[in-house]
């Protein structure tokens, strides 16, 4: 079963008198344990199939499926509540709580989901271990750096296990090095965990970790290969 | 919960200064609110204290048509064995002190000037006077068989140039409708501290006024102290007959608690006014924060947060920010009570104006903590505060998570 499916799906915003069709019939599907990049253009799309991949924004037609069920059915509250325990998200700007510290901001998922102290706590450790930031979980965001503040995204995004990740463009501000490591953390935590990652990207650095591309050009799949 | 409200609180430190800034609004509202409500409180409690203690008593009873507005003299008017009366009204546990009384309207000539005054006989080894004993600022209180003294206020030994020792002429008129006059020396000078009083006051022994006015051994009223004024309306009952009217301390200082009846909607309409300020100004910084963090709700959405929980923090925000907001309020407040109540509030001759009226208010006022208000307030500010919130918090809880994230 796939973790994804999108079949036929539309997205039209309107801005001003204006409609703007994001997604024009996109199909695609995201099968357990994948390492894909979704790669394209500026305007092609990228950004709204991670939307409605992670139920934060709803199609205007078209169905999108995750873990076979039809997502797009559902209220604000049963979309909040799948996300919570099913996807992880990843944001090119770092997206952390400011207030919060990187061992707080990782805590978050886990208190949403209602885990008890000792199991939030050693998950927590347990992540920070696994991107190198034990020795920084009591600093804030404005404490980190670039590629730091992405690790403990990272780490957030994996708090409650979920399903899914998805990653928009996690390596944009970044430099090579930093860059490079993240990747290096995504594609270890998906080959250990299985967890299903998806992430849209145009850098060029990033294409090789992937072991799926997808091509999109104005809001459809123009090419979809397979690396070994 | 208590994540929502470790991020409230600490959203509140990101912008230091709007939040200070936010909260000394609040503090300043409350605290102007709080020492506002503790000066209203002191005027209108010692206005009716003065009026009770130097005017009205706890209970008054007269002749049934005797009438106040003329001090009437007439025999018909006055009441007819006050003594026997004073002793009943002593026997009564709840009773003080009773005594009878007698008033009549005068012109009081010094030199080339002379001035309308009311004309006070009373019994001045009653312990009913001792307001005016304590008052006393120069020279003796009366003795009962002085034929020739008198006690007038302060102010109007000041405003006559008159000092102890000086002899003025006193013109009544008498129980026959009659003028007399008759020379009286100032045994002493009184300062009650208000002027309504001060001004126009005249005390003489009670058998002195009698003989003077011929009133003989009538008085306009038996007056009379309790131990606790709640009990008027018992007393009032208790001497009840039909020849008598008895007043309360609620009918005698009608014109005062019915002023501060109507004064009461007009208090309510300030504070609703500073209330509605400090509204606003909250509204405004949440405002400005959910505009500023709409990227985090985006954020907190994608990780599973709900709306009624993002709106709950928010509210939480707020409320965090108006408590303190109160409590700093309520401490600036009641050191301006305390400052005002040790210091007072000096109005000076304002209260001329309402000299003649029935209204014992005091040249300076003494602030008192008006706890009932403060508590009143208090509420009223946290609930506005969350109301005024309400908008901006729902304004960030309806974000759709995809748009707020486009703010990144």
């Amino acid at each position: 079963m796939s973790v994804i499916q999108l079949e036929d799906v539309t997205k039209v915003y309107r801005v001003g008198e204006v409609d703007t069709r994001a997604l024009r019939g996109l199909t695609l599907a995201i099968e357990e344990g994948e390492f894909t990049a979704i790669v394209g253009p500026s305007g092609s799309g990228k950004t709204t199939v991670l939307q409605m991949m992670g139920c934060l924004d709803r199609p205007t037609s078209g169905v999108v499926q995750v873990n076979g069920q039809d997502v797009t059915r559902l209220n604000d509250n049963q979309r909040a509540d799948l996300r919570k325990g099913t996807i992880g998200f990843i944001f090119q700007f770092f997206a952390l709580i400011p207030v919060l510290t990187a061992y707080e901001n990782v805590e978050l998922p886990l208190l949403l989901t209602g885990n008890g102290d000792k199991a939030r706590r050693e998950r927590v450790n347990e992540l920070l271990e696994a991107v190198g930031l034990s020795d920084r979980a009591h600093h804030r965001p404005d404490q980190l750096s670039g590629g730091e503040k992405q690790r403990v995204a990272v780490a957030r995004a994996l708090a409650v296990n979920p399903v899914l990740v998805l990653a928009d463009e996690p390596t944009a501000n970044l430099d090579t090095e930093n860059g490079n490591q993240v990747m290096e953390i995504m594609e270890h935590l998906n080959e250990e965990t299985d967890t299903t990652f998806v992430f849209a990207t145009h850098d060029p650095r990033v294409i090789p970790f992937a072991r799926r591309v997808v091509t999109l050009r104005d809001g459809r799949v123009s090419e979809n290969s397979k690396h070994a | 919960m208590i994540t929502l409200w470790k991020i409230a609180f600490r959203n509140l430190g990101r912008n230091r200064r709007r939040s200070v800034l936010t909260l000394i609004a609040v503090a300043l509202g409350m605290g102007l609110l709080v020492v506002l409500a503790g000066l209203v409180k002191g005027e209108v409690d010692s206005a009716l204290r003065n009026g009770i203690r130097l005017e009205t008593g706890h209970v008054q009873v007269r002749e049934e048509s005797y009438e106040e507005e003329n001090l009437s003299l007439a025999w018909e008017d006055l009441l007819e064995n006050p003594q026997d009366l004073t002793a009943q009204a002593e026997a009564l546990e709840e009773v003080r002190v009773a005594t009878p009384i007698l008033w009549a309207n005068g012109i009081l000539g010094a030199r080339e000037e002379s001035v309308s005054v009311r004309v006070v006989g009373i019994e001045p080894h009653s312990e009913a006077h001792a307001p005016f004993r304590e008052s006393l600022t120069d020279g003796q209180f009366l003795e009962p068989d002085d034929r020739g003294g008198i006690l007038i206020g302060q102010r109007l030994a000041d405003s006559l140039g008159l000092d102890v020792g000086s002899d003025v002429s006193l013109l009544v008129s008498t129980a026959n409708e009659q003028p007399d006059e008759a020379i009286f020396t100032v045994r002493g000078l009184f300062d009650t501290g208000v002027p309504a009083y001060d001004e126009t006051t005249v005390l003489l022994p009670l058998d002195k006024a009698q003989a003077f006015t011929r009133a003989e051994d009538r008085a306009s009223a038996v007056w009379m102290l309790l131990h606790d004024r709640e009990e008027a309306d018992v007393i009032a009952t208790a001497l009840s007959a039909p020849q008598f009217k008895v007043m309360t301390w609620r009918e005698l200082n009608f014109a005062l608690l019915s002023a501060v009846e109507q004064s009461t909607g007009i208090m309510a309409l300030m504070y609703l006014v500073m209330l509605a300020v400090v509204a606003v100004i909250v509204a405004n910084t949440l405002l400005m924060s959910v505009f500023e963090r709409t990227q985090e709700m985006g954020i907190l959405a994608a990780l599973g947060m709900k709306g009624r929980q993002i709106l709950t923090m928010f509210l939480l925000e707020a409320g965090t920010l108006g408590t303190m907001g109160v409590v700093l309020g309520i401490l600036l407040g009641g050191l301006g009570v305390l400052y005002l109540a040790t210091i007072g509030l000096h109005i000076g001759d304002m209260t001329t104006a309402v000299a003649y009226s029935d209204m014992a208010i005091p040249s300076t006022i003494y602030a008192e903590f008006a706890v009932q208000d403060t508590v009143m307030l208090s509420i009223a500010s946290l609930v506005i505060t969350i109301l005024a919130s309400l908008y901006p918090a729902w304004l960030g809880a309806r974000m759709e998570p995809a748009e707020a994230l486009t703010a990144l």
